[in-house]
């Protein structure tokens, strides 16, 4: 037990002077919360749009105005021909144009159907899709709004609403997830460094005569980035409340104790690579690249709903995918720990095998 | 308390088909200073790895303190210190800041801890660099502080790979001077050198090349043992002479000493004879000619030659 607290209040000096390391610690959380908070917005509004208006009329204005006022487009110019619109397409200049005839109004007097054209950028398919589903939204309230088809009662009174995130605000979908992220990226990769040092700098010569048991050595190591773990995550969850107003809806109890387990998976991961590795370059390496599918295939960006079957068969075995599940179900819905328990578990079944595995194969290495 | 510190009876360690230490068989005492030498990968690491219960053995056997390497490694840590080859302590804790951390590991505490380690601190001399940081300090008093290191827990037996390697001096004579120190205090020391003049401190020296222990005796013994067998040539000029005399008869080596050339020779007067005759006959002037009592390093030398290197 004395050797344990030991080790980890050594490593606690020695990070505290390490300014490399603790810089990354404080800087890269509040970084990705910067850039996923205010830089990246997956929302999408004001799509800058030309407008090419051949029938000049009350009613052209009318349908532009309802486009306008949508909030999903923006009328950056009125073109003079149809090829300058073209170009601004092409060029980037607008993502939409929205090209009205001459007999537009002439038509919809007459009774007759009217043709009007929505030229969308689809390079991008997000923004493209929610331009497609707005313009058709808008136009069809527009053809009532102006009594444009006769009043008429519908058979389904059909009322979609959004809950939980009402305002599909992107913030409230990323920011919960950062906390698996940088979790699943800085715990292994300080962990890992932090034993593989030990090795490279010869600090493992003068220990392994001591009568110290590998486990002592372990749990020494691993104490002070349990602390580091709990540092970065209650750092971002109270960034994310207070700062750009996430309300967390659930229990901060049970937040806390799952993100605990999460935590161990990550600092088996970091110890599993300090076994592989020589070097403390070649840990950090090694945790970059367990990181990456992590981020792409655990749902934290792209919903593992979408993946064709193989892809969404590898999120399973990605500890993240279950995390940020948790995550955002105990921040955005307020689910409690039984409501969790298809992701719980297998977390638990994953911090434990991960556990054992590395302690084994690090008192192998260390024999 | 026994006799006898350190002993191993035909340790063997064998690497696949490699044997790297072949049957050694050595008895150290209480308040000795073991001198154990050999080049780059004779086997003198492997030999102290399994003796510091790290590294189980071929076969064999061997004691440390009371211990068995094959069946108590972990009681012979806690009653030996190490002091290795590279400086391993850490080098961004400072000096009192590693002395608690390995204090704590030995399993000491509190005021015993502290009261050891300025014991510790006044015997090496560390005392005003108590705050230093370890990896600031240089080459010779790092590896004092390994040593103290090493002492904190009072062991009988310590273990010193190449203490002394690549430093000056007046840094090596203080170590040595601690050295002896601890050996009066009834220590016994195992030491690995590559140093001839260092070995010569020792009380008894083993000669190992190739995991074979060539030879084990007492400094002057082993030069005894050689002693009729060196001879000093003062001549001119020194390297046509020294080629020249390789080639007689009866000549097993030449080394250059400044002005002097000294000859392995298996008989003294026979030899002597040739060269001078040799040395008229080519113009090579002897100003003089005279046997002299072997260094360590003409034991060394003469008990690697002839011998196949490893590799």
């Amino acid at each position: 037990m004395r050797s344990i607290w030991a080790i980890a209040y050594k490593e606690f000096i020695q990070l505290a002077r390490d300014r490399r390391t603790l810089g990354l610690l404080i800087v890269m959380p509040m970084m990705q919360l910067m850039i996923y908070g205010y830089g990246i917005n997956t929302d999408v509004k004001h799509l800058p749009t030309y407008v090419y208006d051949q029938d000049r009329s009350y009613l052209s204005r009318r349908l532009i105005n309802a486009f306008t006022q949508s909030d999903y487009f923006t009328v950056k110019m009125q073109a003079r021909s149809l090829p300058e619109a073209y170009s601004a397409l092409d060029r980037g200049l607008a993502q939409s144009v929205l090209v009205i005839p001459p007999d537009f109004t002439a038509n919809l007097v007459k009774k007759k159907t009217a043709q009007v054209q929505l030229l969308i950028d689809g390079t991008d398919s997000t923004p493209a899709n929610v331009a497609l589903n707005s313009s058709q939204a808008i136009v069809s309230a527009f053809m009532q709004n102006e009594k444009l088809i006769p009043v008429q009662v519908l058979p389904i009174d059909f009322r979609p609403r959004l809950w939980y995130n009402p305002d599909l605000k992107s913030t409230y979908f990323m920011l919960p997830g950062l906390i698996g992220l940088v979790l699943q990226f800085l715990v292994p990769m300080i962990t890992a460094t932090a034993i593989v040092r030990e090795k490279e700098r010869g600090n493992i010569e003068q220990l392994l005569v001591t009568p110290i048991k590998p486990y002592e050595l372990i749990l020494g190591k691993i104490i002070p980035y349990i602390f580091v773990g709990i540092f970065i995550a209650v750092s971002i969850i109270t960034t994310m409340h207070y700062l750009f107003v996430v309300p967390i809806k659930g229990s901060i109890i049970t937040l806390f104790s799952l993100t605990l387990v999460y935590l161990i998976v990550c600092l088996g991961i970091g110890l599993w690579a300090s076994t592989v590795a020589d070097n403390q370059q070649q840990a950090s390496q090694l945790v970059m690249f367990l990181a990456m599918p992590s981020i792409l295939l655990s749902g934290f960006i792209f919903p593992t709903e979408s993946m064709p079957g193989w892809v969404r068969d590898i999120s399973y075995f990605i500890p993240m995918t279950y995390f940020l599940k948790i995550v955002r179900g105990i921040i955005l819905k307020g689910m409690g720990f039984f409501d969790l328990i298809d992701q719980v578990v297998p977390l638990l079944l994953m911090a434990v095998l991960v556990i054992v595995f590395s302690i084994k194969r690090f008192s192998k290495r260390m024999a | 308390m026994p006799d006898i510190a350190i002993s191993a009876d035909k340790l063997t360690r064998r690497f696949g088909k490699f044997t790297a230490v072949d049957e050694i068989s050595f008895e150290i005492p209480y308040g000795a200073i073991f001198g154990f030498l050999g080049a780059n990968g004779a086997g003198k690491s492997t030999t102290i790895r399994m003796l510091c219960g790290i590294l189980e053995p071929t076969s064999g056997t061997g004691k440390v303190g009371s211990f068995d390497v094959q069946t108590q490694p972990e009681q012979i840590k806690s009653v030996i210190g190490y002091v290795s080859q590279r400086f391993s302590l850490y080098s961004d804790l400072n000096v009192i800041e590693n002395l608690i951390f390995y204090g704590q590991i030995y399993g000491l505490e509190g005021a015993a801890l502290h009261h050891r380690i300025k014991e510790v601190l006044a015997l090496t001399g560390l005392d005003h660099f108590r705050q230093r940081l370890a990896g600031d300090l240089s080459g010779g008093w790092k590896q004092k502080l390994a040593i103290a290191n090493a002492l904190l827990h009072k062991p009988k037996i310590i273990f010193l790979d190449e203490p002394t390697a690549g430093l000056d001096p007046l840094s090596r004579r203080a170590i040595w001077e601690l050295l002896y120190q601890l050996a009066e205090g009834g220590t016994s020391l195992f030491v690995t050198t590559h140093y001839m003049e260092e070995a010569e401190r020792c009380n008894t020296i083993a000669f190992i090349s190739g995991g074979k222990l060539l030879k084990i005796g007492q400094p002057s013994a082993l030069r005894q043992e050689l002693h009729d067998q060196i001879l000093e040539v003062a001549c001119q000029p020194l390297m046509k002479a020294s080629r020249l005399f390789l080639t007689l008869e009866g000549v097993r080596g030449v080394t250059v000493y400044g002005t002097t050339l000294n000859l392995n020779v298996t008989d003294e007067k026979a030899v002597e004879a040739r060269v001078i005759a040799a040395a008229s006959k080519e113009g090579i002037v002897i100003s003089s000619i005279r046997p002299i009592p072997a260094s360590l390093e003409d034991v060394f030398s003469d008990l690697d030659t002839g011998r196949p290197k490893e590799n």
